[in-house]
């Protein structure tokens, strides 16, 4: 560790500025426009722009839906990818094939890839061909709400690899002796999860949900994709909104938004923050 | 659990999971062997989409009924519209990859390595920046872009992305990591600051290195919000995978051969730092 050396400023400098530029302080700065009414006197409206905004039925559908979404994404890749890592710890030759596999698709880009979702989720296509053959009704999925099925498939397809392989390293680390001693002791599968596996892998497995999460936030692509800037009601996210928003020039109401959201996002971090604390420090 | 032989556990697992793998590969599998098709028949096969007919379905096609090429050489030679968004894309990637290099090695070794009053602040706001998503993010970027006068230009999509805080955080909590010896070692020798940057870190931090170029790499190949927002009146700057999709709305036949051109490289980039991209990111925790 360096102490006492001018030399950090050459490190650290460039990449600080760019942060303050870009991020830092027009973030401070922003928050006046969330403030003003945006005319040409740009009076200062106090909360008013807050309060419009939460009344704004457009905002609402894309916030409910962006959280429905990532509600059901983000604990869904955690439990999924964490079964999976387990399975493969039993799997020793094969396991290395089948984790560079699994992350392969985090690397591809989804606009190329979406052909073949459109191909095996259309209405005549592979998908409803095995519903029908398993005696159930079609269904439309690119048209109608259930496009949200699609999203969240192509959401867990990207992204499992590297939740996986996060989890997996984890595992590993965890001393094998541990699970003997617990056999002779009696424990049983579920003990043994709940009670050795998940306490010792909690910042890892912390890592996973965060990021998951993150990405979940984003799912926007592939309804771009699929449905453009206006889809159905039930996959409207709140990047839709923006994008809208911000394409009739509306500052105001883009600005309020961004930071109602950005407020929703940090009290969910900050409780699961909390609740990541309050494990790590039962544990020991 | 104690019932089942490990034997027949090991079996299970495996066929659960060469069914997986198959599913995953599916779709990169897929757009590879419709590259192949002649444009005639994906036109005909890509217009039995969208039909509602209750009794019909599309047929499943495994391999092309006369193996050919004429997809790629339409796309790569008769009409340039597709490679010329490819090269967007590319000059995209190269911009965003050489900003990165030159901004966040460095800016992760003084957030690791030096003790300076502030650095926990500094690192605390890279933290929250890479847990907002682009949505929020978008504003503060848009403001400076705007009052640069840089909207509408490539660099508005170029310069946010430059110092993208999960990178700085990776790096970071990489570097965090490393024994102290080893650069007291070189400090002992004599090196200054610069030189155990070049030197010791840097040779040693090529796993994470590795996994950084490759993500990020997947990151700009997939950019789609920022063009949209940045570069509202700019469609011809726009990357392929923005357009990609209106391309071929309507199919062309060529669309396949286009799509796998537009993977090859995020493909070759995979398998090129796949190893790197395990190490590199087994070691991350957040702490």
């Amino acid at each position: 560790m360096f102490t006492k050396k001018k030399s950090v400023l050459l490190f650290l400098l460039p990449g600080l500025c760019m942060l303050l530029v870009f991020y830092i302080v027009p973030f401070v700065g922003g928050i006046g426009y969330s403030l003003t009414d945006g005319s040409y006197r740009n009076e200062f409206v106090g909360l008013q722009n807050y309060r419009d905004l939460w009344q704004n039925p457009m905002f609402r559908l894309g916030l409910t839906n962006t959280m429905q979404l990532s509600f059901i994404c983000a604990p869904l890749l955690w439990v999924l990818s964490f079964i999976l890592a387990a399975g493969l710890m039993n799997v020793k030759p094969f396991g290395g094939f089948f984790r560079s596999t699994a992350l392969m698709p985090y690397l591809m880009p989804s606009s190329a890839m979406l052909l073949v979702w459109l191909v095996l989720f259309d209405y005549g296509g592979p998908v409803n061909r095995a519903l029908v053959a398993l005696g159930m009704e079609r269904v439309m999925w690119l048209e109608s709400g259930a496009l949200r099925v699609p999203i969240v498939l192509m959401f867990l397809w990207k992204n499992l690899g590297f939740c996986l392989i996060i989890f997996l390293s984890a595992l590993q680390s965890i001393p094998e002796p541990l699970y003997e001693y617990a056999h002779l002791e009696g424990a049983g599968f579920l003990y043994q999860t709940f009670r050795i596996t998940l306490p010792l892998i909690t910042p890892s497995a912390f890592l996973v949900f965060v990021m998951a999460w993150i990405n979940a936030f984003r799912i926007f692509k592939e309804v771009y994709f699929i449905a453009g800037a206006y889809p159905d009601a039930s996959v409207y996210t709140l990047q839709h909104y923006m994008n809208n928003m911000y394409g009739k020039l509306n500052y105001q109401l883009v600005t309020t938004a961004a930071y109602t959201f950005g407020l929703i996002v940090f009290a969910i971090f900050a409780v699961l923050f909390f609740m990541q604390r309050r494990a790590a420090r039962g544990l020991s | 659990m104690e019932k089942t032989s490990p034997r027949a556990r090991h079996l299970l697992s495996r066929m659960v999971l060469s069914l997986l793998a198959l599913v995953i590969l599916l779709p990169v599998v897929m757009t590879a062997i419709y590259s192949f098709f002649s444009p005639a028949e994906i036109k005909a096969f890509m217009g039995t989409r969208g039909s509602y007919d209750a009794s019909a379905f599309m047929q499943i096609k495994l391999a092309p009924s006369m193996f050919s090429l004429s997809q790629y050489y339409n796309i790569l030679i008769e009409d340039m519209t597709i490679l010329r968004y490819f090269v967007n894309s590319a000059m995209y990637a190269a911009a965003i990859l050489l900003g990165q290099a030159l901004l966040i090695p460095m800016m992760a070794y003084a957030l690791s390595r030096f003790r300076f009053p502030g650095r926990d602040a500094i690192f605390f706001v890279v933290i929250m920046l890479m847990l907002l998503p682009f949505q929020v993010t978008m504003v503060p970027n848009v403001l400076t872009l705007r009052t640069l006068g840089l909207l509408d230009t490539a660099w508005a999509v170029i310069l946010p992305m430059t110092v993208a805080p999960f990178y700085v955080f990776l790096l970071r909590q990489y570097m965090v990591s490393l024994p102290g010896d080893m650069l007291e070692a070189a400090q002992i020798d004599g090196a200054g600051t610069w030189r155990c940057f070049v030197h010791v870190v840097l040779p040693v931090c090529r796993p994470v290195l590795g996994a950084a170029v490759a993500l990020s790499f997947a990151d700009c190949w997939n950019l789609v919000e920022q063009p949209l927002t940045y570069l509202t009146t700019r469609t011809d700057l726009y990357p392929l995978s923005v357009v990609f999709n209106q391309l071929t709305e309507k199919s062309t036949g060529v669309e396949f051969a286009g799509a796998a051109l537009y993977t090859l490289p995020a493909l070759c980039i995979y398998l090129y730092f796949q190893a790197d991209i395990l190490e590199g990111v087994q070691l991350t925790e957040l702490k």
